[in-house]
């Protein structure tokens, strides 16, 4: 019989906006004040909101839940919630057996006390006697790979030691219910990897872990999934439809959210429009057909030497691939309108040809520059979107995907 | 009530490691390092020996003065790091408070913990300046247990309450500070509180006062008993631990917010 470990019953959790009486002179001065205030209807003073606003949920013992949400939707609330560190107003919260968090790694970390003796204060604080430390603690430097440095003050500890060694003590606690908040981004690639290998082996052996995270691919892994908007359930259930729908609505608001640099000068871009080989508009393409992008500037004053760039901006969050300074992909029109003046209305056009892009769904960004193209004159971006359709030729398992001809030339031939 | 006294003490151990982690940080950087601990009894007691015996006189009932304060300054100093280090006690460790749980009380008991340590530490002197004075210990030095469980009844109390209050307005530690300094004149830290004349009621109304006479006449004097007054400051104290931690249990749900 499958035991429940989390139940999460019509839970309310009152949030103050407002600045709440921080002091005694402010306590004595402000009562008459206090005593006129009025809750509304569903229990509010006015700087006050429902941060989790009557949520249901069941995560069953060995069971993973993720929780999905834009910031500010609550989701660390519910860990807090279930972690004891905050109480409901409404509703009831029950959590069978020990709780243990990678939510604030390190916490009660000292800086001037040794790696050693930080391990033995931190395991305490989650939970752990301290004949427990003695015998894991060899294990538990061994997983964070920092033995030579256990006999010196953490603060002389590098940033990526100390988010080792906090995840190594966290990671022997031994919970039975764990919360996870987005701390897997923890040192480097490698001690990722034993990270993710930890929790896959944690989850094999029958943990219950609640999983808040961005990184749609490992919500994805879970048994259930809380999408959360505003404090609400907007949508619970498996784990595929719940991202669908995250996805969507995120989508939504990104293509909404067009950013513009207010054109210097009043130069601007007006409208961008893709256009097929034969001219129609389009807005999905073959991954490996060409692409015409027509841009409708307006130029109230004359601009000489324009440079144009227009990038493709994969709108997947989940997308894995996102480079600092790089787009994924980009035309530049660099010296193509070298001396050329632009004056009023106008279009200017590029031909891309094959792109070959990864499937996946794009907003387009364009920005205007002038000659030395040092700080931009206008940008749009998400001033168009177009779906890049799946490329067969590699049976979805590529990125980058292209047709192909493979073949046993007799040359090549064992004999 | 037992079920949270049962949670608690399942977190001794808890208590210890923290208590431990304060003690190895405040001497880790301190030029004496334990010697710390006696350091400040012992340059009070200087202090006030110089002022008491030279400048104005007291009426010590015959002990030497310096005996006599140097006892009295080291449990006020007690009770002094019990209430201060206590009241910090939440609000210096906002980043557990926050992003942890444990039973809240771990940490104003750690902060308890490691003042007794202190308290050890400065009491070992007190030996030494017995065997000075040639004071020979007396049957009295059976009731220490009692008299420090009296005052660490007294000082708990004070403990959870103020490091509740200091989490809620953040103005209590300023009061704190005036208020110490004030008890302390008003206790027979330095000099005896008159037990008759105007200033008798002082000790009625102060636990302290009966608390440091208590230590005084069961180390110095050797004397295997307790006054009235000490009898009344053990009830209250302990009535007063009582509802203090209770009420502590009631307002521990929003420090999670507070912090």
């Amino acid at each position: 019989m499958t035991q429940t470990a989390i139940q999460f019953d019509r839970t309310f959790k009152r949030f103050s906006r407002g600045k709440r009486v921080r002091t005694l002179a402010e306590l004595v001065l402000g009562w008459p004040r206090r005593l006129l205030q009025k809750r509304d209807a569903g229990g509010l003073l006015e700087h006050e909101f429902w941060a989790i606003n009557d949520v249901s949920f069941e995560v069953r013992k060995g069971e993973m839940l993720g929780i999905v949400g834009p910031n500010g939707s609550g989701k660390s609330t519910i860990l807090k919630l279930l972690y004891r560190i905050l109480r409901p107003e409404r509703g009831h919260v029950r959590v069978q057996g020990r709780v243990g968090g990678l939510i604030e790694l390190g916490a009660g970390f000292h800086p001037y006390l040794t790696g050693r003796e930080n391990v033995f204060i931190n395991g305490a604080i989650l939970g752990l006697s301290q004949r427990e430390l003695r015998e894991k603690y060899a294990s538990i430097v061994d997983f964070a790979g920092v033995g030579e440095f256990m006999d010196l003050q953490v603060k002389n500890f590098s940033s990526g030691m100390y988010a080792r060694l906090a995840f190594a003590v966290a990671a022997h606690a031994r919970p039975d219910v764990l919360l996870v908040d987005e701390v897997l981004a923890v040192g480097d690639n490698a001690f990722q990897m034993k990270c993710y290998d930890w929790l896959a082996k944690q989850r094999r052996q029958g943990l219950t872990v609640v999983l808040v995270s961005h990184n749609l691919y490992q919500v994805g892994a879970s048994d259930q999934c809380l999408y959360l908007n505003a404090g609400e359930v907007v949508a619970s259930g498996s784990p595929q439809e719940v991202i669908a729908r995250y996805q969507t609505e995120l989508a939504a608001s990104l293509v909404s959210r067009v950013v513009t640099a207010e054109g210097q000068r009043g130069m601007r871009i007006e409208r961008v429009q893709l256009l097929d080989g034969a001219g129609h508009e389009i807005s999905a393409l073959g991954h490996d057909e060409p692409l015409r992008v027509r841009l409708f500037y307006d130029c109230p004053q004359p601009l000489t030497s324009p440079v144009f760039e227009f990038a493709l901006i994969h709108d997947d969050v989940r997308f894995p691939l996102h480079v600092p300074n790089h787009h994924l992909f980009c035309a530049f029109s660099a010296s193509a309108f070298q001396d050329v003046t632009l004056s009023g209305k106008g279009v200017a056009e590029l031909s891309l040809d094959a792109m070959r892009l990864p499937t996946g769904i794009y907003r387009a960004k364009v920005t205007l520059f002038e000659r030395d193209y040092a700080s931009p004159l206008f940008v749009l971006d998400g001033a168009a979107r177009i779906e890049v359709n799946h490329a067969p030729f590699s049976d979805g398992r590529a990125l980058i995907d292209c047709r192909q001809a493979w073949s046993l030339p007799v040359e090549a031939k064992v004999s | 009530m037992i079920a949270d006294l049962r949670e608690v003490l399942r977190y001794r151990e808890l208590v210890m490691t923290l208590a431990m982690r304060e003690v190895r940080v405040r001497y880790k950087h301190a030029v004496l390092g334990l010697g710390w601990a006696i350091a400040m009894p012992l340059s009070l007691m200087l202090v006030f020996t110089a002022v008491f015996s030279r400048v104005a006189q007291v009426n010590t009932g015959g002990v030497p003065y310096a005996l006599f304060a140097y006892v009295g300054l080291v449990s006020w100093q007690l009770h002094a790091n019990i209430v201060n280090n206590g009241a910090r006690s939440l609000s210096d460790n906002s980043n557990l408070v926050t992003k942890v749980y444990f039973p809240r009380e771990v940490l104003p008991l750690a902060a308890v913990v490691s003042a007794l340590f202190d308290f050890a530490v400065a009491a070992l002197l007190t030996g030494a300046l017995m065997a000075w004075h040639k004071v020979p210990p007396g049957a009295g030095l059976l009731l220490v247990p009692v008299i420090l469980a009296v005052q660490l009844c007294l000082g708990t109390a004070l403990a959870l309450m103020l490091s509740a209050l200091n989490l809620l307005y953040r103005d209590v530690q300023f009061i704190l500070q005036v208020t110490m300094m004030l008890w302390m004149f008003a206790s027979s830290v330095v000099y005896p509180i008159p037990a008759s004349g105007d200033l008798a009621w002082l000790a009625w109304v102060n636990p302290m006062t009966p608390i440091l006479d208590a230590w005084r006449s069961a180390v110095i004097g050797g004397a295997l008993s307790l006054s009235p007054a000490f009898g009344v400051a053990s009830l209250f104290s302990a009535a007063f631990l009582i509802a203090s931690w209770r009420w502590f249990r009631r307002v521990e749900g929003a420090f999670g917010e507070l912090a």
